[in-house]
């Protein structure tokens, strides 16, 4: 059967006992969902969600094998039996829409902490991780034998759990790659050394494995295709791998990595400044070597991308994990052809990954059901609202949200928009290079709304005066925010070109073409995000010679947790844009910044042409005021309450919009 | 020096506060635990809580409760509406041991996160957080409304409970503080400082006055110095701010610290114990009398708290970390037994808890702490009666390994190599700011020699001897601690690369340094690479350009937990200790140290006249696979300690310790 535009994408195919409808897979990933253990309603709700939206195949986070490894809090403990009860909730959920699901079980080995086991972490030598860095205990014989032992166990808890195969982690983060790896593996004995003894203990898990679940499941290894480490694994070494894994008759398909969790993750969970595809010469490889179904990874968030790697031989199937986090409906959009109505993924890492390091939930910056399933599903359907004609004041993305939820629950909505077009300050960040998908935040949401039928009235400046003319039943003040003029740049400086004084300009400034800075800039960052670091490198790519000065310990703090960080050095580093950090500006005379250090107190100075400020916006709050002073019903959202990140405004604008004409909008019940 | 009293007297004197009657004057103070299940005070919180109380602590103050459901300043942050039945337990806890126990409310205003409560955080004003650099909403007035009724029904609720009170927080974390100071409060409205200040304790006036309708003691914990003059409230502006509100509360705990200073109320080891002491007698003199005043801040000496209260400069002793190291404080003072009490190290290792991964509250020399429902504190009563266990090595693992068997009853001998014991913790402690870590290697000594463990000093087991123990069927104990790693660089032929011990412990002789830059690799990020370039920084008075290599961006990335982490930085900065971030050592020679940075690749030749290497460890296995500590792996005091008591019961019992639960 060949499918519409993707007709690669949606062939079925079998991987061993099972068969998949499509090759679309949501492959593994962290939730940070488990709860004391034991995998949680939620988990229950966002597999499903996901089946129901039509995925080929879902592969579960990892479930621990053995109680050494517990790396971050919310793991599930698969060698607790008590998880067998969660697992057939979850595999009960995904079978009722037909799709196949498979666990993923791991030790994590070295790259562990012993924050919550209180046990030494284990590792085949006492290599320290890169991150973790505690000295792992080097396995004895009898470790070996209980991790496997471990693995065998957790294959059978899944077994009586329902699920239709395992895949074993081998690849980033897990003891298998450890052993795998000649940088972790200094091993002398029969694990250690050649390429067959480092890829022992993967064979003898394999075997315990196949031992456990029986003919009738899939079984999957993963493999780390590069570790980009030093004496790490190469595409050479995982190819020999992947032909000792098909040699053992027992794996029926091998899905593929690149990087190591702990060293490399900015390589695994590329964002938006990777391009997509990166990490296909792995499958491509292994799949020339070995006849078993290969499954290509890496930033696959548009089918069309999916179905090229197939067509071009690169791989079997595609993981799509960010895609569906995003859009839970990925597979059936692209399936029917509506390919315009999928929320794109933005790979911008903000509340996916970015939450996974910090202990928090899954979440998406667009998608604000995502990681709140179990409680949208879980919600009592209310009595019937009545609808009320609702005025948008903003076609930011908090606006735009506030739109899409009211809309949704059943009101007449209209949107005012004093600029020509929709967007807000995602607009400005997105105009950066490499910073273009970001964009498609705004695009998703402006797609929603048309389809739902709302009207945006653009060029319409909105005073109290016109809301009362308009004379809505509900206001939502969606303005945005405004920079603001810091005091230490207040009195000095001005206007550009003015003799004798440097340019000041916010970032907004810049990004909107009403400040064009050139010769000597230094941007001031208070933020900490993209807008000082993108901004920079626009400027350093228009010739401009550029500083970033930081109170941070470090320019672009919060880029590490979006995994941005390592891109961003080596850009800066090439463009020749000079990192200041722990500094304060004090005072700007004529085109002389005053600067001190503040942990030494040591004054400084620079000379420049311009000044860019990357400093905390105030709310463009009036007209809220005014609304409220006028006894209107009114609310605000996303930044016009106070400036944060886009996260936020979607946040808002769902809460607000889908609490219109409900009792109690807008309170929390923990 | 003061010459602190021997004895606790004052400390064990009742104290009469509105009516209610503490039977000591030793407070166990409200903190992060991480305990809590989901946001409700917990089992675990009850028999943490509990254990204090049985250990005599007169007043058992709660980790601070939020009093309102958009607060929620970090996951595990009890919520003062989910705390009703855990709060009750607390209560029947402390009151059957004797002790009163006391609700701390409060709300973290702009200085809580959005992360948890997907909402924005509230704020007097639009300034932002220094650490999540977070903006907080400027509070409408009906905000205001509901966060001073949060506080009165979480003051019902409370005493419903059986709480003999409340303590509102206006400490380091506030929103009450917030309100008063000018660092965080630029309102022109009602709840605005006002002309000089006139209006500022508007907001702490409603909360004390919503507070008071519950009934029941209202204690007030308040920041009388926010480190930042130019704005925040000073020891000179909190003594008038303090005399106001000491009429309307029942006692007064004095902290300091505010949104530029995280880390300035509860400080690590390198601020010196009882830092507040000059700060509380001003604050104790303003009051004069109108109600008691709690000394706060790293008081871990008993004798020190003594002389707080014969001193007049505080009326009741905050002594907390003093008790998550050991439970029994008041109960060994009471007993004379003031050498007997198990130290705080102000390492703050594992007791600082405020942290996104929640870790649980626990203790470098107690690691029980925290864990009070599943890990035993002893083995069984007489448990090693007849057995005879031999322990080679006498660190922390082995020593507390030894200290648990006897006190079991068993007959027990410690091997040591070193003349001393402890001797790789007594190396620690020359580095700067690593002095206080010595007091646990006396402590084990003693409670040793106290409970009859003979310590053989200067003694190297052979396997052989090992092997006779075996077959006598003596128990035996490996706590053989670990060895120097082979580096991961080449090291040129003839260039010395001296390790962190041999920095420290005379080989590398500060006073007779060749000329030239001293360097120093840290790999681990944690607090001895830092201390070791303070050290020497101190030693050699700026002779030497000193640097520190690191992968990472910023000096002592582990040191987050700690609470050092800035301030380790700013001290490495002012002693002109230059940091090389990003760069990985791969090779030593006579040239110098070459460095890798591994992202773009770049590589460069740093002169040194002296490298040292403060990389990790490997185990000692001479004798084979260690039992316990550094000899497993080597990590901190705390695994040492931990593995060396579960090792023993688990010899002496004949269990094996449950791995998980």
């Amino acid at each position: 059967m060949r499918v519409g535009r993707y007709p690669r994408l949606f062939q079925p195919l079998a991987i061993g006992p099972v068969t998949v409808p499509n090759r679309i897979i949501f492959s593994a990933h962290l939730t940070n969902y488990a709860e004391g253990g034991r995998p949680s309603k939620q988990h229950v709700a966002y597999y499903e969600a996901r089946a129901a939206g039509g995925t080929g195949l879902i592969i579960t986070e990892e479930h621990s094998v053995h109680p050494t490894d517990w790396p971050y809090e919310k793991m599930i403990h698969g060698f607790h039996p008590e998880v067998i009860e969660g697992y057939r909730e979850i595999t009960d959920a995904v079978h009722k829409h037909g799709t196949p699901i498979f666990a993923q079980i791991n030790h994590n080995g070295g790259q562990a902490s012993s924050m919550y086991t209180r046990l030494p972490v284990w590792g085949p030598s006492p290599v320290p991780d890169p991150l973790f860095r505690e000295v792992p205990k080097a396995l004895t014989q009898a470790d070996i034998d209980e991790v496997v032992a471990g693995y065998a166990l957790v294959a059978r808890h899944c077994r009586e759990g329902g699920f239709d195969g395992v895949e074993l982690q081998c690849s980033h983060s897990s003891i298998v790659r450890g052993f795998l790896s000649g940088a972790t593996n200094h091993r002398t004995d029969s694990y250690g050394e050649s390429i067959e003894n480092r890829a022992r203990i993967l064979v003898d898990i394999v075997a315990a494995v196949r031992g456990a679940i029986g003919p009738d499941m899939a079984l999957g290894v993963r493999l780390c295709g590069d570790e980009l480490l030093r004496d790490g694994i190469t595409i050479d070494q995982a190819v020999a791998t992947a032909k000792i894994v098909e040699a053992t008759g027992q794996v029926d398909y091998i899905n593929t990595s690149i990087g190591v969790a702990t060293a490399t993750l900015f390589m695994i969970e590329a964002s938006m400044h990777i391009p997509p595809g990166y990490a296909l010469f792995i499958p491509s490889a292994i799949r020339a070597a070995v006849d078993l179904p290969v499954v290509g990874v890496g930033r696959f968030k548009d089918p069309l991308q999916g179905e090229r790697a197939l067509e071009e031989g690169a791989c079997d199937l595609v993981g799509v994990v960010r895609g569906q986090i995003a859009d839970p409906d990925f597979a059936a959009k692209a399936r029917a052809g509506h390919v315009d109505d999928i929320r794109l993924c933005l790979s911008c890492n903000q509340e996916c990954v970015g939450r996974m390091g910090l202990n928090r939930w899954l979440g998406c910056i667009e998608n604000p059901e995502t990681g709140r399933e179990a409680q949208v599903a879980g919600q009592p359907v209310g009595p019937p609202i009545r609808r009320q004609r609702v005025l948008v004041v903003g076609a930011g993305p908090a606006g735009l949200q506030t739109a899409i939820a009211a809309a949704r629950t059943g009101h007449d909505v209209e949107i005012c928009e004093a600029r020509p077009h929709a967007g807000g300050q995602v607009r400005l960040a997105a105009s950066v290079a490499n910073r273009a998908e970001f964009g498609d935040m705004i695009r998703n949401q402006l797609t929603e709304l048309s389809r739902l039928g709302v009207m945006i009235n653009y060029d319409t400046s909105v005073d109290l005066d016109f809301i009362q003319s308009r004379n809505p039943e509900q206001v939502v003040i969606a303005t945005g925010a405004v920079p603001v003029r810091p005091w230490f740049a207040a009195g000095g400086g001005g206007e550009a070109g003015v003799e004798g004084a440097c340019g000041i300009a916010d970032v907004i400034e810049v990004l909107d073409g009403s400040a064009n800075p050139t010769g000597r800039v230094v941007v001031f960052d208070e933020l900490g995000f993209h807008q000082a670091t993108s901004v920079a490198e626009l400027l350093a790519d228009r010739g401009c010679d550029v500083e970033v000065i930081t109170p941070g310990m470090v320019v672009g703090q919060d880029l590490g947790i979006t995994l941005d960080m390592e891109g961003w050095r080596l850009r800066s580093a090439a463009k020749g844009i000079v990192a200041t950090t722990d500094t304060l500006v004090n005072g700007v005379e004529g085109r002389t910044l005053q600067l001190m250090h503040h942990p030494t107190g040591a004054t400084d100075t620079r000379e420049v042409d311009w000044l860019v400020l990357a400093v905390h916006q105030a709310p463009a709050d009036a007209l809220y005021h005014e609304c409220r002073a006028a006894g209107l019903e009114v609310d605000r959202v996303g930044d016009a309450v106070v400036p944060r990140r886009a996260h936020a405004a979607v946040i808002d604008g769902q809460r607000v919009g889908s609490g219109i004409g409900r009792t109690s909008k807008g309170r929390v019940t923990s | 020096m003061i010459d602190y009293p021997h004895q606790a007297v004052l400390l064990l004197t009742p104290l009469d506060i509105a009516g209610s009657t503490a039977k000591n004057r030793l407070v166990f103070g409200p903190h992060e635990t991480n305990l809590a299940d989901g946001r409700a005070i917990s089992d675990a919180h009850v028999a943490y809580y509990r254990r204090r109380a049985e250990g005599g602590a007169g007043i058992v103050i709660t980790e601070t409760a939020s009093v309102h459901p958009l607060d929620w300043p970090y996951e595990r942050s009890p919520l003062a509406s989910q705390c009703s039945p855990g709060w009750r337990a607390t209560a029947e806890a402390c009151h059957r041991a004797g002790a009163l126990a006391i609700a701390s409310l409060g709300h973290a205003g702009m200085q809580g996160t959005s992360a948890y409560s997907q909402r924005e955080t509230w704020a007097p004003s639009r300034i932002p957080d220094t650490v999540t650099r977070e903006l907080g909403k400027e509070m409408e007035s009906h905000e205001i409304a509901e966060v001073l009724e949060g506080f009165v029904g979480a003051a019902r609720t409370a005493r419903a409970a059986g709480m003999d009170g409340v303590e509102i927080n206006a400490g380091q974390f506030s929103l009450v503080r917030q309100f008063m100071s000018g660092l965080t409060n630029q309102r022109s409205d009602d709840w605005g400082l006002g002309e000089d200040g006139a209006n500022r304790l508007a907001f702490p006036k409603a909360v004390i006055a919503r507070v008071r309708e519950a009934g029941g003691l209202v204690g007030l914990r308040l920041s009388c110095d926010e480190l930042a003059p130019w704005a925040g409230l000073t020891p000179e502006s909190a003594a008038g701010v303090a005399a106001e509100l000491a009429l309307l509360v029942d006692y007064l705990v004095v902290v300091r610290g505010s949104i530029y200073s995280a880390d300035a109320t509860r400080p690590d080891s390198h601020v010196p114990a009882g830092f507040n002491l000059d700060l509380v007698g001003q604050i104790r003199a303003a009051v004069n009398g109108a109600t008691p005043v709690v000394a706060q801040g790293s008081i871990i000496d008993p004798g020190q708290a003594e002389w707080v209260l014969d001193d007049g400069r505080a009326d009741l002793v905050e002594m907390t970390r003093a008790q998550i190291a050991d439970p029994d404080l008041a109960n060994k003072l009471a007993a004379g037994d003031s050498q007997r009490v198990r130290p705080c190290l102000l390492c703050n290792q594992r007791c600082r808890v405020r942290d996104s991964r929640n870790p649980i509250v626990s203790c470098v020399v107690n690691p029980t702490t925290g864990f009070e429902l599943t890990e035993p504190e002893a083995a069984a009563e007489q448990s090693g009666s007849g057995r005879v266990v031999q322990i080679v090595g006498a660190g922390p693992a082995g020593l507390e390994a030894a200290r648990i068997a006897a006190s079991a009853g068993a007959t027990v001998h410690v091997w040591e190599v070193a003349q001393q014991t402890c001797q790789l913790v007594r190396t620690w402690t020359e580095a700067a700011g690593r002095e206080a870590l010595g007091a646990i290697a006396d402590w084990l000594t003693n409670e040793c020699e106290i409970l009859g463990v003979e310590v053989h000093l200067g003694h190297r087991v052979t396997s052989d001897q090992v092997e006779s123990w075996r077959s006598a069927g003596d128990a035996v104990l490996l706590c053989t601690g670990g060895e120097r790693r082979l580096p991961e660089y080449d090291v040129a032929d003839g260039v010395r690369v001296y390790d962190a011990i041999e920095a420290l412990d005379g080989t590398l002789d500060l006073g007779a340094l060749p000329d030239g830059p001293i360097v120093i690799w840290d790999p681990i990020g944690g607090p001895i690479a830092i201390s070791i370039a303070t050290s020497i920084a101190h030693a050699t008075g700026g002779r030497h350009p000193i640097s520190l290599i690191t992968q990472d961006q910023i000096a002592g990335t582990l040191l987050s937990l700690t609470g050092d982490l800035a301030t380790a930085s700013t001290r490495l900065a002012q002693l002109g200790v230059s940091i090389v971030k990003h760069r990985e050592v791969r090779a030593v020679t006579n040239e110098g140290i070459t460095v890798l940075e591994s992202l773009t690749g770049t590589t460069e030749v740093l002169p040194a006249a002296v490298f040292i290497d403060a990389g990790h460890r490997v185990p000692n296995h001479e004798l084979g696979l260690g039992d316990a500590g550094d000899a497993v792996a080597p990590r901190t005091i705390y695994e040492a300690i931990l593995e060396g008591r579960r090792r023993v019961i688990e010899l002496v019992g004949n269990i094996r310790h449950e791995v998980h639960p």
